[in-house]
C-alpha cells in the first residue's frame, strides 16, 4: 500500500484545491498516470501515481482545499485490502480566512504607532486594513494636538546643547533657514545673564594679568552637574540656628572614653547621626526624582553624603546606611573616605548611592552658608561654624550657648515647604536632646 | 546494443570493462533515480526547503560521462545535476545533507541542490545559471594547460545553454588554444518549455562544432555504453593536447523543469514514449538482468539513499551566528 | 626619490610578480604585442611568453570565466578588461560565480583573481568608453573592489590584490597613468581595506576615490590660501570599506564632503553618507554632508559639457566653502 499526500508544488503554498478526479477508486493505475487535478493560487496541476496500483479509500472530493502533505487516498497491490488503521474518513478541511486581516504593512504601522487594530476598519480588498487605513486612524486619535514646535539644528549643536543644558528654542542660528550650528550653541548666553557682565567678563585682558589653568575634566564634570541642579531644581531653603551645648557635652564624654591612638569624634560624625536619624521619619527628604520616569523613588536605605574639600575639586563620599552606625563608626567611616578622597582612593562604590548629603564648613569660620544640591538626591545641609553667643533662657536672661547655622537646600519639585520644616524640627531635637535618639 | 550478434561480455571485453563494472555502474544509475525519487518525495511531504531539477530518466547520460574520466580531472555541472555528482562520486549523505540545508552538506547547507560542490574532489560545482559553467571551463583547462598536466574537465549543459553567448566565446577560446575541455550538452529536448525544434535552426546541437573548428559528435544519451564511448574518445583527444570536443547527448527528463511545471509543452504520450527507451531497464537487460535481481538491486539503492536521509535527518542545521562565514577568504 | 608614472608602475607590478610566482598570469585583448589599450602589460610577453600573456578574442565573458575558472583550481590569474564598460559583459562571470563561488560552496573554494579595468571620463571617448561603474562591484558581497589614485598605491594595491585569496575588481583611471609619483623599486603592498588619510585638515573632511583624491589635494591648496584646511581621506578599497579613520576625520572635523566622478543616484557618496549617519560621528555634525558627484548623465563627447560633467577643481573648492561657510 502506497500513501498518496496532496503534494506541495510551490514553496510558500499551504493548501490545494481538488479540481477533478481522473480516475476513481478501483482503477489500476500506472506509476506517473494522473490521478487528480488540483489547483493551487496560480496555477492547475496533476498529482501523479507515485507507484504502480490500485486507487481506494479516497478522502477528497472536487471543491476541497486541501493542506499539503495530507494523505489524500492509496495505492495497493492488486489483492490488498485497505487496513483497518488506513485514514479513511474526509480530510478536515479549513475554511478559507475572511475579510477583516491587515495587511503586512497595516500591521507594522499599527504597532509602531500603538493602533489597536481591532478598532480600525479596513478599506482594502476584502475588508483588509491598510496602511492608509491606520495612518487615518492614527490621525483621527490625535485630533486636535498639534506637532510640538520643530527646531531646526545640526547633530553638533544638539549635543552641545544637551551636555550645556542649553534650550535650543532660545537660540538663534546662524546657518541656512536658521538653522542652529555648533558656533551658535557655544556662543549662547542665558537670558538672564547680565547683558553688561557679560560683556565685562569677555573683555580680553592684556596678556599676563592673569595665569592659565585648564579646566579639568573634575572641574567641569562638577560644573555641569551643579549648573544642571541649579537651573533645574527649584531650591528651597531653611535656616535653623542649633543650640549645640548637648552635642558638645556628648562629645567630651565620648572623646574622654577613647584611646589616646584614636580620633576625636567629631560635630560633623555627630550632626551626620543626628540627620541619619531624623531622615528615618522623613522619607520625602531621603528621595531621588527620576524625572525620565516621571517618578520620585523614596529610598529605603540612608546612605549620607559628606563633602570633601579637594585641592582641585570637590567630592561627595558617601556613608552607606547610616541610621545604622554609632558616631563612633561614622567618625572612623567619614575620617576614611576623606583621607582617601584626598589622596585619590576612592573606589567607584564609594562615591556611589547617596541618598541625601551635608557639606560642614564650620572649621573655615563660616556662620551660614546654602549649599546647591547633589543631584538626583532631593536636600543637603549645610552646616556652618559652632559660635558662642548670648541667647535668652527659659527665664529671659542671656546666656552663652555654643550655636551653630544649619541650612536646609531642598528641591521644591519633591519637597513641600511645611515637609521641609518638620524635618528642621525634628533635627533640631535630635541635636539639642541627643538621648532623644535612644528613644 | 551497438551489436546484436556480440554477446554482452563481448561488448564490455572490448572496451576493457569487467561485469563487475558494468554492475557498479547499473547501480550508480539506480542509486541516482533513487535519490531523485527521494528527492521529489521530501518535496512533496514539505520537508525541503527550495527547488530542485530532477534528473530522472538521464541516468546513462551522468554514469556514461563520468566513466572513462579519471578522479584528478574536473567536474563543471548544471542545475540539473544530482546525477553527475552521484556519478562522479560524491557521497549520498553528504549531497543528501546539503539537500536538505544542512550544517554537514558538502556547501554546509549554503548551496542547496543547484550548488553541489566538492572542490577537494575536483568537483567544481553545479551552477544554476545556464551556461554558467561555460565560461569557467576555458578558465580550469588554460589552468591544465599552464599547470603542464594531463587533466581533462568536463562542461555539462543543457540545450538552452547553448544558445547563450557565453556558450559561442568560450568553445572559440577553448578551441583556439587547445584547451582539454569536453563541452557535453545534455539535450533534453527542452529549455524549460522551450523545445530544441523551436529554439535551433540545427538539426543538431553538435553541428555547432564545426563554428570552432572543434569535432561535434552526437550519441543516444540513454545508452549508457555509447555515451561511455564517445566521451572516452573526446577525453583521448583532449589528453593529448588536441583541444576539446563537443558532445551531444539525446536524453529526456520525465518530470517537469523544476516543482512548479505543469507540462502544458509535451504530451504524455511523448513521454511514455522516451519511458519505452529507459536508460536502467536498457542496461539491465542488456546485462542480461532478470527483473528479479534488477528490483532486488534497486531495493539496495533506495536503501543506500534511505541511509543517506538518516544521516541528513539527524545533522544540524547551520548556526546562524556563523551567517557571514566563507564570504571572503 | 625614483618616480613612476601610474602606468609604469602598474607594469612593473606586473612584471615582479610574474617573476616572482609562476602561478601569475595575464589574459586580456591586445594585452600580447599591442601591449594592452593603455600601455599596461608592455613589454611582458616579450620576457613572458604568449603562454603567461595570453592574448585574447573580444570575448568578455570568456575573459571573466578564464578568470574564475583558473583561480579556482589553482592559479592566479589578473585579466584585463579593455574598458570597464565592456565589463557589462563579463557581469554574469563576476556577480553570480566569482563573488558567490567560495559561499555557496561552504567557503571550502577560494577565487584569486584580479580584474584590471579602466574607467572614468575625460578623454572624449563619449558614453560607452567613459563609465565609472564601480558601484555595481560594491553592491556584491564577495568581491572586493580597489581604485588606487597615485603610482604609489597603484603597484602596492596591484600587489596585494594578486596575493589576495579573493576576486578583486581593480579599477585604474585612464588620466592617471600619465601621472607621476614617487615608485619604491622593490616588491612591496599597500594592504587592501587600509583607508588613509591623504592630508590633513581641521575644517572639513572630503572622502574622494580615485582622480577625485588629486582633484581634491589640489582643492585643498587653493582653500588653505584662504584659511579653509580640508582634511581628504582616499578609502582606496571601497569594499569591504575601511570606515574607522573617516568616521573619526568626520568627529574632528563636523563637516564632510564626498568626491566621486561616478553618477551621483545609486553611488558610493550614498554609501558613505550613510556610515557616516549611523556611526558616532553623527553627534558632531555641524552641517549635513554633501555629495559631488557626476551628473546622472552618460558622459557627452563634447569637450566642454564633459567638463562639466563630473567633479572639478573648481567645484570641489566652490562646493566646500559653501558647506564651510554654513551656506548650505
Amino acid at each position: 500500500m502506497k500513501e498518496i499526500i496532496m503534494p506541495k508544488f510551490g514553496f510558500t503554498q499551504e493548501t490545494a484545491e481538488v479540481v477533478a478526479w481522473l480516475v476513481g477508486e478501483g482503477d489500476v493505475v500506472e506509476a506517473g498516470d494522473p490521478l487528480l487535478e488540483v489547483t493551487t493560487d496560480k496555477i492547475n496541476m496533476e498529482v501523479e501515481a507515485p507507484v504502480d496500483g490500485i486507487l481506494a479509500g479516497v478522502r477528497v472530493k472536487v471543491g476541497d482545499v486541501v493542506p499539503v502533505t495530507e494523505i489524500i487516498a492509496y495505492l495497493l497491490e492488486p489483492g490488498e485490502s485497505l487496513p483497518q488503521d488506513a485514514l479513511t474518513g474526509p480530510v478536515v478541511v479549513e475554511a478559507p480566512p475572511t475579510g477583516g486581516t491587515a495587511t503586512p504593512v497595516a500591521a507594522r504601522v499599527a504597532a509602531d504607532l500603538g493602533v489597536d487594530l481591532t478598532k480600525v476598519s479596513g478599506s482594502g480588498s476584502g475588508g483588509r486594513i491598510t496602511r492608509q487605513d491606520v495612518e487615518g486612524f492614527a490621525t483621527g486619535a490625535k485630533n486636535g494636538q498639534t506637532p510640538a514646535e520643530k527646531v531646526r539644528a545640526t547633530p553638533a549643536a544638539r549635543r552641545i546643547a544637551r551636555e550645556r543644558s542649553v534650550d535650543l528654542v532660545q537660540v538663534a542660528g546662524s546657518g541656512p533657514r536658521g538653522r542652529i550650528q555648533e558656533a551658535d550653541v557655544l556662543a549662547f548666553q542665558p537670558a538672564a545673564a547680565d547683558r553688561g557682565l557679560v560683556e565685562a567678563a569677555i573683555e580680553p585682558l592684556p596678556a599676563g594679568d592673569y595665569r592659565v589653568v585648564p579646566m579639568t575634566n573634575m572641574r567641569r564634570s562638577i560644573g555641569q552637574n551643579l549648573q544642571q541642579s541649579w537651573q533645574q531644581a527649584p531650591h528651597i531653603m531653611f535656616q535653623a540656628d542649633i543650640d549645640m551645648t548637648a552635642v558638645e557635652a556628648l562629645l567630651v564624654k565620648g572623646n574622654h572614653r577613647l584611646s589616646p591612638d584614636e580620633p576625636k569624634i567629631t560635630i560633623t560624625a555627630a550632626v551626620t547621626r543626628a540627620v541619619a536619624w531624623t531622615l528615618q521619619d522623613h522619607p520625602w527628604l531621603n528621595s531621588r526624582l527620576v524625572e525620565s520616569e516621571n517618578e520620585i523613588h523614596l529610598m529605603s536605605h540612608i546612605n549620607i553624603g559628606i563633602a570633601v574639600a579637594l585641592e582641585d575639586g570637590l567630592i561627595v563620599p558617601v556613608v552607606k546606611d547610616a541610621n545604622m552606625k554609632g558616631m563612633k563608626r561614622l567618625n572612623e567611616e567619614i575620617r576614611d573616605l576623606a583621607v582617601r578622597a584626598r589622596s585619590n582612593q576612592l573606589k567607584p562604590d564609594d562615591i556611589s548611592g547617596g541618598t541625601f548629603s551635608i557639606s560642614n564648613l564650620g572649621m573655615f569660620g563660616v556662620d551660614r552658608f546654602t549649599a546647591i544640591i547633589n543631584p538626583p538626591q532631593a536636600a543637603i545641609l549645610a552646616v556652618g561654624r559652632t559660635k558662642s553667643m548670648f541667647v535668652p533662657d527659659d527665664k529671659g536672661q542671656p546666656v552663652v550657648r555654643p550655636i551653630c547655622n544649619m541650612t536646609l537646600s531642598a528641591d521644591h519639585r519633591v519637597v513641600d515647604g511645611a515637609v521641609a520644616a518638620r524635618f528642621m524640627q525634628d533635627l533640631r531635637l535630635a541635636l539639642e536632646a541627643p538621648e532623644t535618639m535612644l528613644l | 546494443m551497438s551489436s546484436a550478434v556480440n554477446t554482452f561480455q563481448d561488448e564490455l571485453a572490448r572496451r576493457g570493462l569487467s561485469i563487475e563494472q558494468a554492475h557498479a555502474m547499473l547501480q550508480t544509475m539506480m542509486e541516482i533515480r533513487a535519490f531523485e525519487e527521494m528527492a521529489e518525495e521530501l518535496f512533496a511531504r514539505g520537508l525541503v526547503h527550495g527547488t530542485m531539477h530532477l534528473s530522472i530518466g538521464q541516468e546513462a547520460s551522468a554514469v556514461g560521462l563520468s566513466a572513462p574520466l579519471r578522479p584528478d580531472d574536473y567536474l563543471l555541472n548544471t542545475h540539473r545535476g544530482h546525477g553527475h555528482c552521484l556519478a562522479w562520486g560524491s557521497d549520498p549523505k553528504l549531497m543528501m545533507a546539503e539537500f536538505m540545508g544542512k550544517e554537514t552538506g558538502y556547501c554546509r547547507g549554503r548551496g542547496g541542490s543547484m550548488h553541489i560542490a566538492d572542490v577537494e574532489s575536483n568537483n567544481l560545482g553545479a551552477n544554476g545559471i545556464v551556461a554558467g559553467g561555460i565560461p569557467i571551463s576555458v578558465g580550469v583547462g588554460l589552468s591544465i594547460k599552464l599547470r603542464k598536466t594531463d587533466q581533462v574537465v568536463t562542461s555539462i549543459f543543457g540545450d538552452g545553454a547553448a544558445n547563450e553567448g557565453a556558450f559561442h566565446e568560450s568553445l572559440n577560446m577553448a578551441s583556439i588554444w587547445n584547451l582539454p575541455v569536453i563541452y557535453y550538452c545534455e539535450n533534453n529536448q527542452y529549455a524549460m518549455s522551450m523545445s530544441v525544434e523551436r529554439a535551433f535552426n540545427v538539426e543538431k546541437i553538435s553541428q555547432r562544432a564545426a563554428a570552432y573548428g572543434i569535432p561535434g559528435k552526437t550519441v543516444d544519451g540513454n545508452d549508457l555504453l555509447a555515451v561511455r564511448d564517445v566521451v572516452a574518445e573526446a577525453v583521448d583527444r583532449a589528453r593529448a593536447g588536441h583541444g576539446p570536443t563537443l558532445i551531444e547527448a539525446l536524453t529526456y527528463r520525465y518530470k517537469g523543469h523544476s516543482k512548479s511545471d505543469r507540462q502544458l509543452y509535451r504530451t504524455r504520450d511523448e513521454v511514455k514514449e522516451w519511458q519505452s527507451r529507459d536508460p536502467i531497464l536498457r542496461f539491465a537487460a542488456f546485462l542480461e538482468i532478470d527483473s528479479e535481481t534488477r528490483k532486488a538491486k534497486q531495493a539496495e539503492a533506495r536503501q543506500v539513499i534511505e541511509d543517506a536521509l538518516t544521516f541528513a535527518t539527524e545533522s544540524p542545521e547551520p548556526d546562524v551566528s556563523t551567517i557571514l562565514e566563507g564570504v571572503y577568504a | 626619490m625614483r618616480e613612476l608614472t601610474y602606468k609604469d608602475a602598474l607594469n612593473e607590478a606586473l612584471f615582479q610578480v610574474m617573476k616572482a610566482d609562476e602561478r601569475v598570469f595575464c589574459i586580456g585583448e591586445d594585452i600580447g604585442v599591442y601591449g594592452g589599450a593603455f600601455g599596461v602589460t608592455a613589454g611582458l610577453i616579450e620576457e613572458f611568453g604568449e603562454e603567461r600573456v595570453v592574448d585574447t578574442p573580444i570575448s568578455e565573458a570568456g575573459i571573466a570565466g578564464a578568470c574564475v575558472g583558473s583561480a579556482v583550481t589553482g592559479m592566479r590569474p589578473v585579466g584585463e578588461i579593455q574598458f570597464m564598460d565592456f565589463v557589462t559583459i563579463s557581469m554574469e562571470q563576476l556577480v553570480l560565480q566569482a563573488a558567490k563561488i567560495r559561499f555557496m560552496f561552504g567557503g571550502k573554494a577560494t577565487v584569486p583573481m584580479v580584474l584590471r579595468m579602466p574607467g572614468g571620463s575625460g578623454t572624449g571617448a563619449a558614453a560607452q568608453h567613459s563609465e565609472s561603474l564601480e558601484n555595481w562591484f560594491v553592491h556584491v558581497p564577495g568581491l572586493k573592489v580597489v581604485m588606487p589614485s597615485s603610482p604609489y598605491d597603484a603597484k602596492g594595491l596591484l600587489l596585494a590584490a594578486i596575493e589576495d585569496d579573493n576576486p578583486v575588481i581593480f579599477i585604474e583611471h585612464k588620466l592617471l597613468y600619465k601621472t607621476k609619483g614617487h615608485v619604491p623599486e622593490e616588491m612591496y603592498t599597500v594592504p587592501l581595506s587600509d583607508t588613509k588619510v591623504v592630508r590633513e585638515g581641521r575644517d572639513i573632511t572630503v572622502v574622494a576615490t580615485s582622480i577625485m583624491v588629486n582633484r581634491a589635494l589640489e582643492a585643498a591648496e587653493q582653500l588653505a590660501a584662504e584659511g579653509i584646511e580640508v582634511e581628504i581621506i582616499d578609502p582606496r578599497t571601497l569594499n569591504p570599506l575601511d570606515e574607522e579613520p573617516i568616521i573619526r576625520s568626520v568627529i574632528k572635523t563636523g563637516r564632510a564632503l564626498i568626491v566621486h566622478e561616478a553618477v551621483k543616484t545609486g553611488g558610493y557618496g550614498g554609501e558613505l553618507v550613510s556610515r557616516i549617519m549611523e556611526s558616532e560621528a553623527f553627534d558632531y555634525l555641524d552641517a549635513p554632508i554633501r555629495r559631488l558627484a557626476g551628473l546622472d548623465i552618460p558622459i557627452p563627447y563634447n569637450r566642454t559639457l564633459e567638463y562639466h560633467t563630473v567633479p572639478q577643481i573648481e567645484s570641489i573648492v566652490s562646493e566646500v566653502k559653501r558647506i564651510v561657510r554654513g551656506e548650505v
